[in-house]
């Protein structure tokens, strides 16, 4: 439909999170969650998503928009927009730079005005930054129903492209991560023909830990590992866990990661040329790291 | 009653009130309608385009509550109770804003489609940066589409614009205006 709407649906508007877990338990199998809407209405506006009710999780906002410290956590309310967690105390700890790079790599500052952290895993889409960043910090992501909450590992949430572990009287209400030691760092990097308001042939994120020089802890994240979701290079981890940080110890790992990853080809890039980028990018995310962890930005 | 079951009424009409440019407005919508198409086709704001309708292009942006939104994402209800600004809101009747000025002076618009969207996008980065730098220009007018590529014109207009803010030209009478 031009002009006029989207597509005809209802929306429920929850008064407290009991009561949209309560309309969700009735209801589940008919409703679609609306966090920012950066994704689900733009489904919907092409046709490829048809809403028939839609709870709309925004007046949640005043009980889920957070990002805080507790318990030796770090934990961001599902209704946290990206551009509150780069106003938030993450940007400013250099062991979460890679946030920075998630908010200038991150569509457009519309887009962040209103795109959630929920909303980001929900899309269960490889070009989901947030996603990426949270798999290198061993993210877990609470789902809450009516009859309780459980905890499920992030790299745990994706079952197929835009398919996520969820059943349907359940919602991702807070994702969390231990802090992390004081002598590690984050990076996320993306690349495309241009800079502003691209996907990203490739997204790659990293977390690493060093001792001296030795990678004391290391997790490496991609848009695609193989799977049509974002996920780990565990074997490209596993190698690189207490050798010594040098180039030369990164261009051993690409052997690793060459024969852990699949990519696809399509119009946009030939799988070659993705793996080629993967190497690079993880390169460079390394490097940034030991950087960052050494006083730089 | 406790344990009763949700009821939920099909396409009801609901009243919504939005504060649009200072003044107050109450408006029927439906819950599928969009706050593009009630501020273009139910209040008359036809500053606000949409271009792509899908959060690409940023010819629809407006500020709600202070915040850069595209107008295309985001459901009028959602807007209940807020504070909406569109281009037209930008100076009192018969003046024009700085920014609207400066993109006049320095020739930064061709066609003029994307034009209402990098002017309020443009109020949205003054109101955070008094005195952007090109990167800070780049960064925040990146999603708005310029079909024509007056890209570098725009660098120029809101440089112009810092200018005449600094020296305290806020409101041109339409008049002071060439062309
Ligand atoms: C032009 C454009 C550029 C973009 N650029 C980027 C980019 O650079 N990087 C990037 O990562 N993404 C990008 N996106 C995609 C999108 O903006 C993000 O994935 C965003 O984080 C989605 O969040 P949202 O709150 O808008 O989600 P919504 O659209 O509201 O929801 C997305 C999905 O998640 C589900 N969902 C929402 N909240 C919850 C919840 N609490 N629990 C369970 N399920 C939930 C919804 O039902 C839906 O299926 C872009 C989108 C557009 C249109
Ligand atoms: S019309 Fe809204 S972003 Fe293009
Ligand atoms: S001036 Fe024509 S689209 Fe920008």
């Amino acid at each position: 439909m031009r002009g006029w709407g989207i597509q005809r649906f209802n929306v429920y508007i929850p008064s407290s999170l009991e009561d949209a877990l309560k309309v969700l338990s009735e209801k589940g199998s008919e409703v679609t969650l609306l966090a920012g809407g950066t994704d689900v209405l733009v489904l919907a506006r092409t046709n490829i998503v048809k809403l028939k009710l839609v709870l709309d999780l925004w007046p949640l906002r005043k009980e889920l928009s957070y990002v805080k410290k507790e318990d030796g956590y770090i934990k961001i309310g599902a209704l946290t927009t990206i551009d509150e967690i780069y106003n938030s105390f993450l940007t400013k700890d250099r062991r979460y730079y890679g946030f920075h790079d998630l908010y200038w790599n991150f569509g457009t500052p519309y887009l962040r005005n209103l795109a959630t952290a929920g909303g980001n895993i929900g899309t269960a889409h490889p070009l989901s930054d947030l996603s990426i960043l949270l798999l290198t910090l061993g993210a877990e992501v609470k789902l809450t129903s009516i009859s309780g909450e459980r905890w499920v590992p992030l790299e745990k949430m994706f079952l197929d492209i835009r398919r996520l572990n969820r059943r349907p009287d359940e919602m991702i209400t807070e994702i969390r991560f231990r802090e992390t030691p004081e002598n590690s760092s984050t990076a996320l990097m993306k690349l495309d023909r241009r800079k502003g308001h691209a996907m990203g042939y490739i997204v790659t994120a990293a977390y690493m830990a060093l001792e001296g020089d030795t990678i004391a802890n290391v997790r490496i994240a991609f848009d695609s590992t193989g799977k049509p979701y974002p996920g780990r290079a565990y074997k490209t981890e596993e190698f690189l866990r207490g050798k010594e940080l040098s180039l030369e110890t990164i261009r051993e790992a690409y052997n690793v990661l060459e024969k852990e990853m699949t990519r696809i080809s399509d119009y946009r890039a030939p799988a070659e040329y993705r793996v080629d980028l993967s190497k690079v990018l993880m390169k460079r995310c390394l490097l940034l790291i030991k950087s960052r962890i050494e006083g730089g930005v | 009653m406790a344990g009763s079951e949700t009821v939920i009424q099909e396409y009801p009409d609901i009243a919504i009130r939005l504060n649009v440019n200072g003044r107050d407005y109450v408006v029927t919508v439906k819950p599928y309608e969009r706050l593009i198409d009630v501020l273009r086709y139910k209040l008359g704001f036809t500053s606000v385009k949409e271009g792509c309708g899908r959060g690409e292009c940023g010819a629809c942006v407006v500020l709600m509550d202070g915040k850069l939104v595209p107008s295309c994402l985001v459901l009028a209800i959602r807007a209940n109770g807020s504070k909406i600004v569109t281009l037209e809101g930008l100076a009192p009747e018969g003046k024009l804003h700085a920014i609207q000025k400066a993109f006049l002076d320095t020739l930064g618009v061709q066609c003029g489609f994307c034009f209402p969207g990098v002017i309020i996008a443009t109020k949205y980065l003054l109101d955070r940066v008094s005195d952007p730098s090109d990167e800070d220009i780049k960064n925040y007018l990146e999603g708005q589409l310029c079909r024509c590529g007056s890209y570098l014109r725009f660098i120029k207009a809101v440089k112009l614009a810092v200018k005449y803010i600094k020296e305290g030209k806020i409101y041109f009478d339409l008049k002071e205006v060439k062309g």
